[in-house]
């Protein structure tokens, strides 16, 4: 370890507190934090003093999922991070569903990753039942074979498989297991009240926590019982079988979030509002430029300042921690409070030790070399038909070059961590959307078992990308080691948070067409390009132009550049999108056609196995919004598809919308309306949490759209705070949303990213039609829209 | 140095440098936590609090300012959620991650207090407000409604 901490300090407070004594100080202090959402005073009533969290009496644990006190209250483990997205809330419910418990009596509560490390899976939970994406019966296809095991090394099948939030895959994923998981507990509810009665378990029903033995009329309570049902294994839980759709009671209801309270009263607990007895704080400065170095800083010149303790220097996180991404070193001062930390950390003289080849690169210069990378041979990933002799015989070629920019999350609550680290044990508390990589840091880092590595795991405030958290718990866990015994709460500033995240890939892309004489495509030929390492550069025209064109050919290109990129809500397909629904449009004003009727038909010719949900999508989201009905000179309407996983006869989410847009003669835009028509598949879990999914994916990629973009200049990002980086706000929201529902015959991928990247394309589109202007890279906003 | 301040109707001993902003005062000196700290510039709201009925940001403002006033967090709101600006938050389910709302909640309380009766116009110009999430829509009909809930 490069790190140090700088000698003649004030050192650390040493020892730290008795580990039992801390936890009890912690739970006081915080009951609603420790013990998930419930009134505090009754969560620290059912707490045994001293006793940790995370290992409640097992006597009322039915299994790793469901703990029934006494008085009904059921306690649903949550192996997801609630971000926003309603995880708490839909996980709970396809517990409960199964569990037939009383809904008003349910406290959500996060799983332990440490159990993660030191428990398997029960075996019950590890066989998806049914028959895959289009069998109503089962479990759908959850995609635990992607799983990347670096973060659960040796236990491949830990006890909560999954705890990463990612890839809008936590009811994907986790449906199976979670409806399986209530079904286990009920039926050994049941077993136990049988036993108890000496009745047949058949002669049994429950319901609202409730056992009824109708013949003799008795009943007994979820709280009553779950102490028998603890110590009554399932005979056979290979039989437990999960209700298809048609039977289910809670799941498919709108709920609202059980969070939701605490959100209106201050009370929920991020990774920022972790506070613990002997804790300082951390403000970094880690080098702009990424994969850059600390070459000196003069500590002396800010140790005075007030509540100044340390300094610890860190080296670039290991890439190996941090999938593969090389962010910066840097310097830590450690204070009393934060505050205090970041004016020392502002003032402290710092030089770096920045690679040339990084310092070289800028905008202009990283456009370029995407731009050439679209010219040189790339990875052919489809070629079907002969697209050569297509172009050949065309009536006409119609081309277009688009470009995204680089994208940050920008979350609202800056990257944080808090951590502590004793000789045998290291304690985390921080909002994280991947805690068994976090924890697998940990244990690298300070070499302590991953077994001795304790997460307690906070709201995230946004998460908007897996990986998004950055480095922050490696930078924390990096400060706390060189500081054993002092819990350390490292924040960033939102400037370093700019530094500290990673960004969506900038892209750009060549997209040619050749058309018949009647205007539609017969042959297509897709370039895309991105930085090498970004997220699915391919993502989508790998498989299918979505529209049918007999001659397809796709390739995709990367050029090697330095900024960490990665997930950012969605992979490379938010852009792809926008390049496609964008061309389709520029095809069917080519054709002079209309750009509804147009994607229609040619969904109407492929052969792909959702092809008429797509076309009810647009159908249905045409009528909802009137099209083709007269609008106001300065106002168009435009349309387009959203679907992942359509192309094959998997799991797959479908809408279309339509988005109604008015641009001023200064070149104001506004979403004046949009029409969603969504699928819900077999069943959404929680419809409110789609319906609010689909309302803030409309205003994300607004944003994009009209404001969002990063620049580089000498190797650094320029825009690091919200005065540079510019964020909707109430003045850009549309004023119109109609979200309808119809149903289809296959489970759905997920709603968490990809919902709403029509807005890209649709304002492109409405722009070329108010102005004739067609303009194709992002933002739009830094384009001249005035028109006469 | 060490003075007074009065948050949520109690007075607190700060001893801080009184020129530490506001928020950090509110965050880790009299403990409220509610408030939240992300942009730092005055920019984003999250931090917003009231400062003698005054929607404020309060990273942007030293701690001074407000010795002698009062100032008004999310846990004064009410800590039950009572209230009616809350209740009306609450029917709509208006969070998603919920970290802007403490400052989102006390800018539309203000523009409240001062428009009993605010036009979609009055929310746009006075609630700037920035939420990541998108809760937008349901934070404007929370607002309508809690303007008719507070007429009682």
């Amino acid at each position: 370890m490069s790190q140090r901490t700088d000698s003649g300090v004030e050192a650390a407070q040493t020892g730290g507190p008795n580990r039992r004594e801390f936890l009890a100080t912690v739970a006081a202090a915080h009951g609603a934090f420790v013990l998930g959402f419930w009134v505090p005073s009754r969560a620290e009533a059912q707490t045994p003093s001293g006793a940790a969290w995370y290992e409640e009496p097992a006597t009322r644990e039915v299994n790793a999922w469901i703990v029934i006190s006494p008085d009904d209250t059921v306690t649903v483990r949550i192996a997801q991070t609630e971000l926003g997205q309603g995880v708490w809330t839909s996980n709970a419910m396809m517990v409960c569903e199964e569990l037939q418990c009383d809904w008003t009596k349910v406290r959500p509560q996060y799983a332990s990753a440490n159990r993660d490390a030191r428990e398997m899976a029960p075996a019950w939970t590890l066989k998806v039942p049914g028959n895959g994406a289009t069998d109503p019966k089962g479990g759908g296809e959850p995609t635990f074979g992607n799983r990347d095991r670096r973060g659960v090394a040796g236990i491949p099948d830990s006890l909560y498989r999954r705890m990463r939030t990612n890839a809008a895959s936590s009811v994907k994923d986790g449906r199976y297991y979670l409806q399986l998981a209530g079904a286990e507990a009920r039926e050994r509810l049941l077993l136990a009240a049988a036993a108890q009665w000496k009745v047949p378990v058949a002669e049994l029903t429950a319901r609202d926590s409730v056992i009824r033995h109708a013949q003799s009329g008795r009943t007994t309570t979820y709280g009553q019982i779950a102490h028998l049902a603890a110590a009554t294994p399932h005979p056979h839980p290979e039989t437990i079988t999960i209700k298809p759709p048609d039977q289910w009671t809670l799941m498919g209801t709108e709920q609202k979030n059980l969070d939701v309270p605490l959100k209106v009263t201050g009370r929920t607990v991020y990774g920022i509002d972790v506070r613990l007895p002997g804790m300082k704080w951390a403000a970094v400065r880690s080098c702009p430029v990424y994969g850059g170095d600390v070459k000196t800083y003069d500590f002396e010149a800010v140790r005075r300042l007030p509540g100044v303790r340390s300094v610890v220097q860190f080296p670039t996180p290991d890439p190996a921690l941090t999938r593969g991404r090389i962010f910066s070193g840097g310097v830590a001062v450690i204070a009393d409070t934060w505050h205090q930390a970041r004016t020392a950390v502002d003032r402290m003289p710092i030089e770096w030790t920045i690679p040339p080849e990084h310092a070289a690169f800028n905008t202009a210069n990283m456009r370029e070399a995407l731009l050439a990378a679209l010219d040189r041979p790339g990875t052919v990933q489809a070629n079907q038909g002969d697209v050569a002799a297509a172009f050949s015989r065309a009536a006409r070629v119609v081309e277009a070059t688009y470009s995204t920019p680089y994208l940050p999350r920008a979350r609202m609550e800056p990257g944080n961590a808090t951590v502590l680290v004793t000789a045998d044990r290291v304690d985390i508390w921080i909002g994280d959307q991947s805690p068994q990589e976090t924890r697998f840091s940990a244990s690298k880092i300070t070499g302590i078992p991953e077994q001795n590595v304790y997460l307690h795991l906070c709201h995230l405030g946004g998460g908007f990308g897996r990986n998004g958290n950055g480095p922050q718990a490696e930078q924390a866990i990096m400060i706390a080691n060189a500081l054993r015994g002092t819990p350390i709460h490292l924040l960033w500033s939102r400037e370093e948070d700019f530094v500290g995240t990673t960004y969506r890939a900038m892209g750009v892309a060549h997209l040619k067409a050749a058309l018949d004489a009647d205007g539609w495509p017969i042959a297509l030929d897709v370039r895309t390009a991105m930085q090498e390492g970004g997220f699915g550069p391919d993502a989508s025209f790998n498989v299918t132009s979505r529209y049918h064109v007999p001659n397809y050919r796709y390739s995709n290109h990367t050029a090697k550049f330095h900024v960490p990129v990665g997930t950012r809500r969605g992979i490379g397909q938010a852009a792809h999108e926008f390049y496609r629904e964008s061309f389709m449009d520029e095809l069917a004003h080519a054709a002079g056609k209309d750009p509804y009727r147009y994607r229609r038909e040619l969904i109407a010719r492929t052969n792909l196995p959702y092809k008429n949900d797509m076309i009810k999508a647009l159908d249905m989201a045409a009528e909802m919004s009137g099209w083709g009905t007269p609008l106001p000179n300065g106002t168009a309407r435009a349309i387009a598809l959203e679907e992942r996983g359509a192309e094959t006869n998997g799991m797959a989410t479908i809408s279309a919308m339509v988005h109604t847009v008015s641009l001023s003669r200064e070149g104001k835009v506004r979403l004046q309306r949009v029409d969603v028509a969504h699928e819900t598949g077999f069943g959404l879990i929680n419809p409110l949490s789609v319906r609010k999914q689909l309302e803030g994916q409309i205003i994300w990629f607004y944003n994009d759209a009209m404001h969002q973009m990063n620049t580089i200049a000498e190797g650094r990002i320029v825009e690091n705070n919200f005065n540079q980086f510019p964020i909707s706000r109430m003045d850009e929201d549309p004023p119109e949303i109609n979200i309808r529902f119809f149903p289809t015959e296959h489970w759905l991928i997920g709603m968490g990213h990809d919902r709403a990247t029509s807005v890209q394309s649709a304002i492109g589109d409405a722009i070329f039609q108010i102005t004739g202007k067609r303009f194709r890279d992002l933002p739009y906003g830094r384009h001249d829209l005035t028109w006469r | 140095m060490a003075f007074d301040l009065t948050v949520n109707g109690s007075v607190h001993s700060v001893d801080a440098d009184p020129q530490t902003p506001l928020l950090w005062v509110i965050r880790d000196h009299v403990g409220l936590t509610g408030t939240k700290f992300s942009c730092g510039i005055g920019q984003c709201g999250a931090c917003t609090v009231h400062v003698d009925g005054r929607a404020t940001r309060s990273c942007s403002v030293p701690a001074a300012t407000a010795i002698g006033k009062r100032v008004l967090t999310i846990e004064g709101v009410s800590a039950d959620g009572s209230h009616p600006i809350q209740i009306a938050w609450k029917e709509f389910d208006t969070p998603q991650c919920g970290y802007c709302q403490s400052g989102m909640i006390l800018s539309a309380l203000a523009l409240l207090q001062q428009r009993p009766n605010p036009s979609d116009a009055d929310i746009d110009a006075q609630v700037t407000n920035i939420c990541r999430c998108g809760t937008y829509h349901r934070v404007r009909q929370a607002i309508h409604l809690a303007a008719r809930l507070m007429k009682g």
